[in-house]
């Protein structure tokens, strides 16, 4: 399904003149403002800003989790909501949201299972091994660091094959050692499986590093104040996080954030 | 694995304490203390009435309650039998209807607005003081007067917590669910029920404890005469006060007795649960 969709050229991500209050009257929040948005197949697109700016509701707009307020907002041609029904997106979450009850497998068969797919293909198995975690497939949750169960999450969000991946500051509570090594295993999945991705951070050099464009947020109202491809090649390495280039995006990105639109 | 790097944080899961409970010695660490303290409990009791020379009717010796608990076993076990089944009628009656209705309220909010102000003005109610009316509700031989009281005891702490255990769900776990689409069934099944089981549980373990002593208070207020409440009752009034005991202490083993169902029921059930685990690691 996911195959053809990127075939017909449509943008994945189309929000025009999308808003989203929050309650209504004396006590309404207005999270969101006037946000123009198109994201291309194959993408890596990072949102940033301080806290406040709206990114994680954008994002959740983006996966129909709420409901806009004014505007439009489009993924792969079709209402968001239909998106949703249709299953076109994964989500992981800054928590990894994983079941307690359940093993690895079966935690990464869970989407499979709601959707009603058949559970004896090998389709968890391989999104384990995508994520390096074949050999704890037994294991349960709580038996693995919190870098595994981010990645039990990943494979979880990619089981059943959507042209689009949700992160919503996915390594947020994980240490910096493990952060970069996370950064590392995204951009090999992101490679080996032509996923668009739209990644939510308030990290300026994961944004730089990981992303393909960086789409800086400001806050009250939230709104998008500049667009910055990173233009730095792949794959990117440790090295690549030691070269000028990047050096210099990371620098734009943080002057983007300092400016007011 | 890709070498070195890559693994470094996959080498070390979160480790949980381990404790032995294996082996003699592992029983005997674990279980040791309170069996010292339960028998030599018994030892002073003995030794403090012996002592001061007090009387039956006040206390009697641990001693002369197992004797008379013997002498009387096949009586103290018919009345004994008569009065378990009171109880585990209500319990059952009472934690299945909680347990719906907690379903109910949690899948209809209209449900819940109209059912919960009832349910929490029932807990209001001092049930037991409806016993004796209860009792002439049904014929004076059937035990389903004692039943319907221990159901309604029963069913409060069940409906509640299993109703809270339904919606204490992680919010980015509902979202989860609904990016897959889930239907509200799909996500009772994967979710809610799951994380409801240790807030059932939990009631569930304070249910069977009130099951026995709503049973035997029940039976004070008249009824058949062979359970376990007649029988405190009518040795009581006999000064048979050994007797009397011995009935206390059955009604205890099985109060004793059904909680430990629950807990292996629990156990089985959820060994995934955090408050398990250590014992799960042996």
């Amino acid at each position: 399904m996911s195959s053809d969709q990127r075939s017909t050229m449509k943008p994945v991500v189309e929000a025009r003149d999308l808003g989203k209050t929050f309650g209504t009257g004396s006590d309404a929040v207005e999270a969101l403002r006037d946000v123009d948005l198109t994201i291309d197949a194959g993408e890596f697109v990072s949102l940033i800003g301080p806290s406040g700016c709206g990114k994680s509701t954008l994002l959740r707009l983006i996966g129909d989790l709420v409901r806009p307020t004014t505007g439009s907002i489009a993924i792969n041609g079709k209402a968001a909501e239909q998106a949703r029904l249709d299953r076109d997106y994964g989500i992981v979450f800054q928590k990894a949201t994983l079941l307690d009850w359940r093993t690895v497998t079966e935690n990464v068969q869970l989407p499979l299972e709601i959707m009603g797919e058949d559970l004896r293909s090998d389709k968890a198995a391989e999104m384990l091994d995508l994520v390096q975690l074949g050999e704890f497939r037994d294991h349960y949750p709580w038996q693995l660091s919190g870098g595994m169960q981010q990645r039990v999450a990943i494979a979880r969000a990619l089981a059943f094959s959507p042209s689009l991946l949700l992160m919503d500051e996915p390594f947020g509570a994980l240490d910096e050692m493990t952060r970069e090594l996370m950064q590392q295993e995204v951009l090999r999945i992101w490679h080996q499986t032509k996923t668009t991705v739209v990644f939510v951070t308030h990290s300026i050099p994961e944004a730089v590093f990981l992303s393909t464009r960086v789409v800086v947020m400001s806050a009250r109202p939230g709104q998008i104040s500049q667009q910055l491809e990173t233009a730095l090649p792949h794959p990117r390495t440790e090295d690549t996080r030691e070269s000028p280039a990047y050096y210099d995006k990371v620098t734009e990105v943080r002057e983007a954030l300092r400016q007011r639109p | 694995m890709n070498g070195p790097t890559s693994s470094h944080d996959l080498s070390q899961p979160t480790a949980d304490t381990r404790r032995s409970t294996k082996g003699v010695r592992g029983l005997l660490g674990k279980y040791g203390p309170a069996m010292a303290l339960f028998l030599g409990g018994l030892v002073v009791w003995e030794a403090v009435v012996r002592m001061f020379d007090i009387q039956a009717f006040v206390l009697p010796k641990p001693s002369e309650i197992f004797q008379r608990l013997l002498d009387q076993w096949d009586v103290i076990a018919g009345v004994t039998g008569n009065t378990l089944l009171e109880a585990i009628g209500g319990l059952v009656g009472g934690t299945v209807s909680g347990v719906a209705i907690a379903l109910v309220t949690v899948r209809w909010s209209a449900a819940r607005d109209g059912i919960m102000p009832f349910a929490i003005a029932t807990n209001a109610i001092p049930i037991i003081a409806l016993a004796p009316i209860v009792n002439n509700m049904f014929p004076i031989t059937s035990p389903v007067s004692k039943m319907t009281t221990v159901a309604i005891v029963v069913f409060f702490p069940v409906m509640i917590n299993t109703a809270r255990g339904l919606t204490e769900v992680d919010a980015s776990e509902l979202e989860l669910m609904r990016s897959y689409a889930a239907k509200p069934s799909q996500i009772f099944k994967r979710v809610r029920i799951p994380h409801a089981l240790p807030y059932f549980f939990s009631a569930l373990k304070v249910a069977t404890t009130l099951s026995i002593i709503v049973a035997i208070v029940a039976e004070y207020f008249g009824g058949p005469q062979d359970v376990l409440g007649q029988y405190i009752l009518t040795k009581a009034s006999l000064f048979v006060y050994p007797d009397a005991w011995a009935a206390i202490v059955v009604a205890s083993l099985i109060g004793i007795g059904l909680y430990g169902v629950v807990l292996v029921a629990e156990r089985v059930s959820m060994s995934w649960h955090v408050s398990l685990r250590a014992l799960d690691e042996n």
